[in-house]
């Protein structure tokens, strides 16, 4: 099944092709925010639901449509994204900014895998280094001849079935 | 019968609360008597609540509209299979429908465990009815589903009154999966109780050994297989229903069913450090404690407005009462590990870096970060309105970018943890695991580019898939190989027989394989399409290699609403495949209209249609079509997730040969001379 998953990703469909208006104004419409004020949606999927009325926003509706009518004036994406953050601010992007109080948003998930990895890296040190009671003592037995003590015996079948067992 | 209920609902507080005192004085006296009848209150404590519950249920089924509740949720004309979901569409049903769950549990256990354990139930018990009556109090006092419905009249005293017929269900809600999808969330979400109560009570009780993960072990795969469908189900309401033509938009509420996710599924994994090798014991309880932390933050973040949501029919001011629980659990889960932390002392050492230890570390380590980083991101927006004044946005962009990549490491994780071996894993080892897997991601991978494959994550995705669907594929035949020489039956028989002996390893091979399909699915969503467009009848429109062609509209009257339909017929490559008719659905009840997605799916693709309504100007029906490659894979996957969960959950098979006692004497010798370490590892197993 997986394979025929290979097949189908690896085929999508006819070679993507200068994408119409509509859907360029949609993907414009996914980095900016829905101005309505009731959600933290964007202008494209903003669909209010649970409200008095599930479906297209009417203020998500008419950003899209303003955004249709800069890309027919004939402007690339990116002016047409800079033409409606020249209208609504900097606020209006969906995402948070690269700057200012924005950049502690994009910061903080690079913070915790840090501090993550360097807690992980600690406790690894730690573990490594720790004289484990059980494995040093039927370790020395081993390594000095055959002094075999039934509880010492027992010990170590208890720990290898606990390990091996699912 | 809105008055047995609220009496029923009364007494069911009263007796938490015995079995609550009571209990803690059967703790400290150790009385046989009292640690009895704290028992049985906790019994009784679940049984008032299912009767108040059937109560309210009742109220729904005779179309009582004297019950503030009913009325708003309810109405004549809507179908007995909606009445019953209406019990949990608004604020003070679900709190009920929470508290009836989580007495499912309560009374589960207490019952199987009534004459066992004996040292550690008492706690356990106390534990429980703390969490119901924190419920039941909510339930009682602040929140009550059995109001009736009344007006203050001149003089300030309280006419009850009764209306003829009620406002109705949301329409959003009135959808078959509507009925499925909370209490399979809210059972996940309840469910993780258990193994929250049972963790706190071997801390407070300082009960010897693992017991408790042994004992918890299955309640924790139960909640998570609950919690898993109920976000999956969650997510296909959205799809079907919704008409935005996806299924996850990191919504507030979506990412708190998330958050408890990370960290239990971060728990099934780590508690196997505990049982195999005895460490990790702090880390496991207080995933644990977390875990249920979440799930009542969760909780409020649904009910309380805190986060602007979608989700806006369920809120209220009741979040207060829900933080000062937050702070209660926090605080117990300190005291008693500030207490009794020398209780949870590691017992071994780490052999190796290559080892199954340490990619359970980085599978914990990964869980752990997507589950801070969705929860600091849905929080930002309150944040950054404390300290800048301005309400900075968080939307979908931001969580795919932070979790795309943290989902392919564990995704990698998924395929090598499993190989690798406890202690240590050698290059041999190493080399005979991963070489053909490797080998068939990276060939993927290539002929993926080759044709034109661009999207970055989703090329890795595609490599990571074959990759892991070869580790499972190949631990399958291996071990069916052996079945085989062993039994001589067929393959299919070898890998059932295989899966029954070990079910728990097996079973998460299954969980990881449906995990990949889920993958395949989410690495379609780079090529999504979509158009909206304005058409006459008799027009159509093309998206991707399909047509759709406008036939006509019309009217359709059901019982509870009307809907305005597309008939569309849908080419493909010129050729008619079928004919789809996406509504719009009025509901005169409460003035609300629904939309109602027509799609057409296979495994290549979906073709999603909406009715987008009528534009007003131009008095013409507007469509809203999108092609959302591989969106099936997510479903399928999930379901191969819950069918290995299962296939985990049931008791091992006995094995054909059993290891006699006359074996271990034969080997004592050699025992001597080995070292302990090197006594029975499998490389490779579990």
């Amino acid at each position: 099944m997986v394979f025929l998953g290979v097949v189908m990703l690896t085929a999508p469909g006819a070679p993507r092709m200068a994408a119409d208006q509509n859907d360029r104004a949609h993907q414009i419409g996914a980095k900016l925010k829905c101005m309505c004020g009731g959600c933290d949606q964007s202008a494209a999927k903003c669909y209010h639901v649970g409200g008095q009325y599930s479906g297209p926003c009417d203020v998500a509706k008419q950003e899209i449509k303003q955004i249709d009518d800069q890309i027919a004036q004939g402007k690339s994406d990116e002016q047409a994204l800079q033409a409606m953050i020249a209208e609504y601010g900097p606020l209006a992007y969906v995402e948070p900014p690269k700057s200012g109080f924005g950049l502690v948003a994009w910061l903080m998930p690079v913070l915790y895998l840090l501090a993550g990895t360097a807690l992980v890296v600690l406790i690894m040190k730690r573990w490594r280094k720790r004289p484990a009671a059980v494995h040093s003592a039927t370790g020395a037995g081993a390594v000095g001849g055959i002094h075999l003590t039934p509880e010492l015996l027992e010990r170590a079948r208890e720990q290898a079935r606990r390990e091996t067992e699912d | 019968m809105d008055v047995f209920g609220s009496f029923a609902l009364i007494l069911a507080f009263v007796c938490a609360l015995y079995a609550f005192g009571g209990g803690i004085a059967a703790i400290i006296t150790r009385h046989p008597l009292l640690i009895k009848s704290a028992r049985q209150s906790g019994l009784a404590t679940c049984g008032l609540i299912f009767v108040s519950t059937l109560s309210l249920v009742y109220l729904f089924f005779s179309d009582d509209y004297s019950v503030a509740y009913v009325v708003s949720h309810s109405n004549r004309d809507l179908s007995t299979f909606f009445k019953v979901a209406a019990l949990w569409s608004g604020q003070e049903g679900s709190l009920l429908f929470w508290s009836f769950l989580l007495a499912i549990y309560v009374f589960s256990v207490l019952f199987v465990y009534r004459n066992k354990n004996g040292e550690l139930m008492p706690y356990v018990g106390v534990i429980l009815a703390g969490v119901q009556l924190f419920f039941l109090t909510i339930s009682n006092f602040v929140a009550s589903p059995f109001k009736a419905l009344g007006v203050a009249n001149a003089n300030g005293v309280f006419d009850f009154v009764a209306r003829a017929d009620g406002n109705g269900l949301n329409p959003v809600l009135q959808y078959p999966e509507m009925v499925i999808h909370p209490p399979n969330l809210y059972s996940g979400y309840t469910g993780f109780t258990i193994p929250f109560a049972f963790a706190l009570a071997a801390l407070l009780a300082r009960y010897p050994g693992e017991k408790w993960i042994h004992l918890t072990r299955k309640w924790t795969m139960i909640a998570w297989c609950f919690q898993s469908m109920g976000i999956l189900l969650g997510a296909h309401w959205a799809y079907a229903v919704l008409g935005w033509g996806g299924y996850w938009g990191w919504d507030p509420v979506e990412n708190a069913s998330l958050l408890p996710w990370l960290t239990g599924t971060a728990f099934l994994h780590s508690v196997m450090m505990q049982e195999k090798r005895g460490m990790m014991k702090v880390w496991n309880v207080w995933l644990v404690f977390l875990t249920f932390m979440l799930c009542i933050l969760g909780t409020l973040l649904t009910r309380s407005g805190v986060v602007s949501s979608v989700h806006a029919f369920a809120q209220s001011s009741i979040g207060n009462w829900f933080v000062g629980f937050l702070c209660i659990v926090l605080g117990v889960c300190l005291a008693a590990y500030f207490k009794n932390r020398d209780y949870l002392k590691s017992e071994n050492q780490l052999d190796s870096l290559v080892s199954r230890e340490s990619s359970f570390l980085f599978n914990n380590l990964v869980l752990l970060v997507a589950c801070v980083a969705v929860l600091s991101g849905t929080l930002f927006p309150v944040f950054s309105e404390w300290f800048t004044g301005s309400r900075i946005s968080v939307g979908a962009p931001f969580f795919n970018k932070v979790n795309i990549p943290l989902g392919l490491l564990l995704l990698f994780l998924t395929g090598v943890g499993p190989l690798l071996a406890w202690r240590k894993t050698s290059a041999e080892s190493l080399l005979r695991n991963f070489k053909w897997p490797s080998i068939l991601g990276v060939v993927s991978g290539v002929i993926g580019f080759a044709f034109g494959f661009r999207e970055m994550f989703s090329l890795i995705c595609l490599v990571l898939c074959v990759f892991v669907a070869g580790t499972i594929v190949q631990e399958f035949y291996r071990g069916a190989k052996v079945v085989r020489v062993r039994t001589g039956a067929d393959w299919l028989r070898s890998c059932v027989d295989l899966t029954l002996r070990n079910t728990r390893r097996y079973g998460g091979y299954v969980v990881h394989f449906g995990m990949v399909m889920i993958f395949i699915g989410l690495a379609g969503q780079a090529f999504n399409k979509e158009v909206e467009k304005e058409m006459p009848v008799g027009s159509t429109v093309k998206i991707r290699n399909y047509e759709l062609l406008l036939q006509s509209m019309d009217q359709k009257q059901e019982k509870n609403y009307v809907a305005d339909r597309m008939i569309l017929e849908v080419l493909r490559d010129n050729k008619p495949v079928m004919m789809l008719y996406p509504e719009r659905r009025n509901f005169p009840t409460n003035q609300e209209s629904g939309t109602m997605v027509a799609i057409y799916s296979t495994l290549r693709e979906d073709l999603y249609v909406v009715y987008a309504g009528i534009n007003p100007a131009t008095n013409l029906p507007t469509i809203h079509a999108f092609i959302n490659p591989l969106v099936k894979w997510v479903w399928w996957g999930g379901m191969v997730v819950v069918m290995g969960t299962i296939v985990a959950l049931l008791p091992n098979r006995a094995a054909a040969v059993v290891l006699a006692k006359s074996e271990a004497a034969v080997s004592t010798p050699e025992l001597g001379r080995m070292r302990p370490a090197q006594i029975a590892l499998r490389e490779g197993h579990d």
